[in-house]
């Protein structure tokens, strides 16, 4: 049972709420959060150090516009944040960051981890074309009921791990049917006791957890394995998968978990010359040119599947809409059911492939 | 241009396509050429690659004009030949816009055009990538018709601006696709190695090219006037910073415009490298020095710094903005900002091979205005401390 607080506000304003009292007190220097930025809505994570500012926030806006995991190992990976800083981020952000941090590509240090149960994110181009906000009361009455949200994202519309771990507060916002008028604030370490002192409100006990979560999580799994059929990559060859891939690799450069600096497909290892092409041309008649797309894809895959949560954001950038985030799902459940390993639960979970166990896969192994 | 305007005529029969891929069959049994570096569908899936295809009935698959242009065909000259040159005798079989950045390449060292035939065919365009995407078999549908009727507004926004369609001078031939029902194609030599093409098919340059290149020339005007006045148009909603800032808003910084763009060649981007990596220190004070830090930062700037690293060489193709997932008009803007850069130094990129880019140049006496305003500067500074 953790500590939990109670407002009588609705969920965005009590977050904002405690974001300003956290700024205002000096406790925190600066907030990360999701904000508008200038006059043509666009919504974008920023980091914010005057509570004035805050009026432009927009904690739950429902839109991953880049993973925030990305953008605070490209913060704290020189070194640590020196001073406190508060960041307001989804679920699947705060696992992909328990990943980078397992790689060394970042620090938690002064970091204050706020997240919520989530009720998933609309697609990028919804946001582009400005038409989340009319959905927005949709979007809220599914959460309060616990089902999955018209036309959100299908990674979203997928995941179960949609309570955050390793967050120090928890927002409960799934099954919470008076989320517009009373929010509850979960503070799950000492560290969110400490911060959150001093702010008012109920104090009481709980835990995000219900039937609502509980039945939420079971329509996830089902509409997963919907979709997984539906876009048919379960028996596809990958061939066809990929078919349309044109390989500018925008996948790889939003994915939170490909964080090398320099990618092996920029690194010339895949490159030939032209002399290659010839040979290769003379035995079959033709050669295809440029790095081929399932080359990339697999290698890919090889690389991330491990630690591949979920985010969805490879399949929302492809220029040529392959459902990503099917492949990632499918392939990243299987190697990671394979080691009995989820990425992202547990910062102290090593990662397998830097775990060393004398007697394993020996199947494998003969 | 071929010096009496003059051009030879492939007879064939069939679409654009089949008549094409007729020309190529001929040139290869011919050995003209050994093999053709040319978009091409692996049989059974929707993918357009390029493929260098040396067998004759291998070229069935090929698409001299697809669609779309799901990857900048200068690219593939580029990982073709960048590390130097083969055996073989290459004919590349690219848009327009494709021969003009394999040009630019050249010039930059990142390509080898030794043993390549560059022949560029006239374009009417092509379709939007998220729409091919959407339903490939549609958009083949609507492209056909494009090829059959004629450009229309189907076609990208960039191309429909694009008034360099067609022949640009430094290919080796190009050809030209002659109006309505005419059978054959066109073949316009510009080189020695285009006229070598024409020896080895064993035809003449004895085709009056007047008719052809009279409408050429016509939708030329047109273009171009149309481009001037979408250039004006997007000049009235982007130009000065605040205006830029909000054309470029919905940026993620995911740099997928540079990743596709055929000029952006560097191996490692100066905006992905460690120069760009700061400490959480200076992120911080940044964000208090103006209230609050829009994070990632400075996308605005990556995209000054990629108009200022290759705009004198944009070519207009749109692959970025093909490639953008939050339907910036990339292109549009490049282009316009490209178009004024180039006029400034009467450059046109991939105009001809021998033409250095102007940053490569040193003349002593140029742009004395902006020299003057720079060496006016100091002068108003010291009025100011003083």
């Amino acid at each position: 049972m953790a500590k939990v607080l109670k407002l009588n506000k609705g969920a965005e304003q009590c977050l904002l709420e405690l974001l300003r009292f956290l700024l205002e007190s000096g406790k925190v220097k600066g907030v990360f959060t999701l904000s508008k930025v200038g006059e043509s809505g666009a919504v974008a994570y920023s980091l914010i150090t005057d509570p004035a500012a805050l009026e432009a926030a927009l904690p739950l806006f429902p839109l991953m516009p880049v993973d925030a995991a990305k953008v605070l190992s490209r913060l704290t990976l020189v070194e640590p944040s020196a001073e406190p800083i508060a960041a307001v981020v989804r679920p699947c952000e705060l696992r992909a960051l328990t990943e980078l941090i397992k790689r060394s590509q970042g620090s938690l240090d002064n970091l204050l981890l706020i997240s919520s149960t989530c009720g998933g994110v609309y697609p990028l181009k919804t946001g582009v074309n400005g038409n989340i906000s009319e959905k927005l009361p949709g979007y809220w009455e599914a959460v309060k009921k616990g089902e999955i949200a018209a036309d959100i994202r299908p990674a979203c519309a997928a995941c179960e791990h949609f309570v955050p771990y390793n967050a120090d507060i928890t927002l409960a916002l799934i099954g919470n049917k008076d989320v517009d008028k009373q929010c509850l604030i979960q503070l799950n370490t000492d560290k969110a006791e400490q911060f959150a002192d001093g702010l008012a409100g109920e104090l009481g006990q709980g835990e995000a957890k219900s039937e609502v979560i509980d039945s939420l999580r079971a329509k996830r799994q089902a509409r997963k394995q919907e979709l997984l059929d539906e876009f048919g990559v379960e028996d596809s060859d990958v061939q066809k998968v990929f078919e349309k891939c044109i390989v500018c690799r925008n996948c790889n450069k939003v994915c939170p978990v490909c964080y090398c600096k320099v990618c092996f497909f920029d690194s010339g290892g895949d490159e030939h010359d032209q002399r290659y092409y010839e040979t290769e041309m003379e035995k079959k008649g033709y050669a295809t040119v440029l790095p081929a797309p399932i080359f990339y894809q697999l290698v890919r895959l090889f690389h991330v599947s491990i630690s591949c949560i979920g985010c969805g954001l490879c399949g929302d950038v492809c220029p040529v809409d392959i459902p990503l985030w099917a492949v990632a799902l499918k392939t990243g459940g299987a190697v990671q059911n394979a080691f009995d390993y989820l990425p992202g639960r547990d910062l102290d979970e090593g990662l397998p492939v830097t775990t060393f166990k004398p007697e394993e896969f020996a199947a494998t192994v003969d | 241009m071929a010096p009496d305007d003059k051009g030879a005529l492939f007879p064939a029969e069939g679409g654009v396509r089949e008549r094409v891929i007729a020309f190529l069959q001929k040139a290869i049994s011919q050995g003209c050429f050994d093999a053709v570096l040319i978009p091409a569908r692996a049989p059974g899936t929707d993918s357009l690659t390029y493929s260098l295809i040396g067998a004759e009935q291998l070229l069935e698959n090929a698409y001299p004009l697809p669609p779309v242009m799901p990857v900048q065909g200068a690219k593939a000259i580029s990982s073709l030949t960048r590390t130097g040159k083969g055996k073989k005798k290459i004919a590349a079989l690219i848009r327009p816009c494709e021969l003009r950045a394999t040009v630019e390449l050249f010039k930059l060292g990142q390509v080898n055009l030794d043993n390549i035939w560059l022949i560029s065919i006239d374009c009417p365009g092509a379709l939007p990538l998220a729409e091919w995407a959407r339903d490939p078999k549609k958009a083949e549908d609507a492209f056909a018709e494009i090829l059959k009727e004629g450009p229309n507004e189907d076609i990208r926004p960039i191309c429909q601006i694009c008034d360099k369609f067609s022949t640009t001078g430094a290919e080796d031939l190009h050809i030209g696709v002659p109006a309505g029902k005419a059978s054959g194609i066109l073949l316009i030599p510009n080189s020695l190695k285009g006229e070598a093409i024409l020896e080895c098919l064993g035809i003449t340059a004895g085709e009056d090219l007047s008719g052809w290149r009279e409408r050429v020339d016509k939708l030329t005007g047109a273009r171009v006037e149309k481009k001037r006045q979408a250039q004006q148009e997007l000049e009235a909603k982007s130009k000065g910073l605040d205006k830029l800032l909000d054309t470029f808003s919905q940026c993620i910084n995911c740099h997928n415009c540079m990743r596709v763009c055929p000029i952006c060649y560097c191996r490692q981007c100066f905006f992905d490298s460690d120069n760009m990596q700061f400490l959480f220190e200076d992120y911080l004070r940044r964000a208090e020095a103006a209230s609050g830090l829009r994070l990632p930062p400075d996308t605005l700037l990556f995209h000054i710094g990629r108009m200022l690293h290759m705009s004198l060489s944009c070519v207009s193709c749109g692959a970025c903005e093909d490639a953008c997932p939050t339907a910036i008009p990339v292109a549009q803007v490049f282009s316009l900002v490209g178009n004024r850069n180039q006029e400034a130094f009467d450059y046109v990129p991939g105009r001809s091979r021998d033409e250095p880019p102007p940053l490569r140049v040193y003349q002593e006496e140029e742009f004395e205005e902006v020299e003057q305003s720079h060496a006016a500067v100091p002068a108003k500074q010291e009025a100011r401390d003083g």
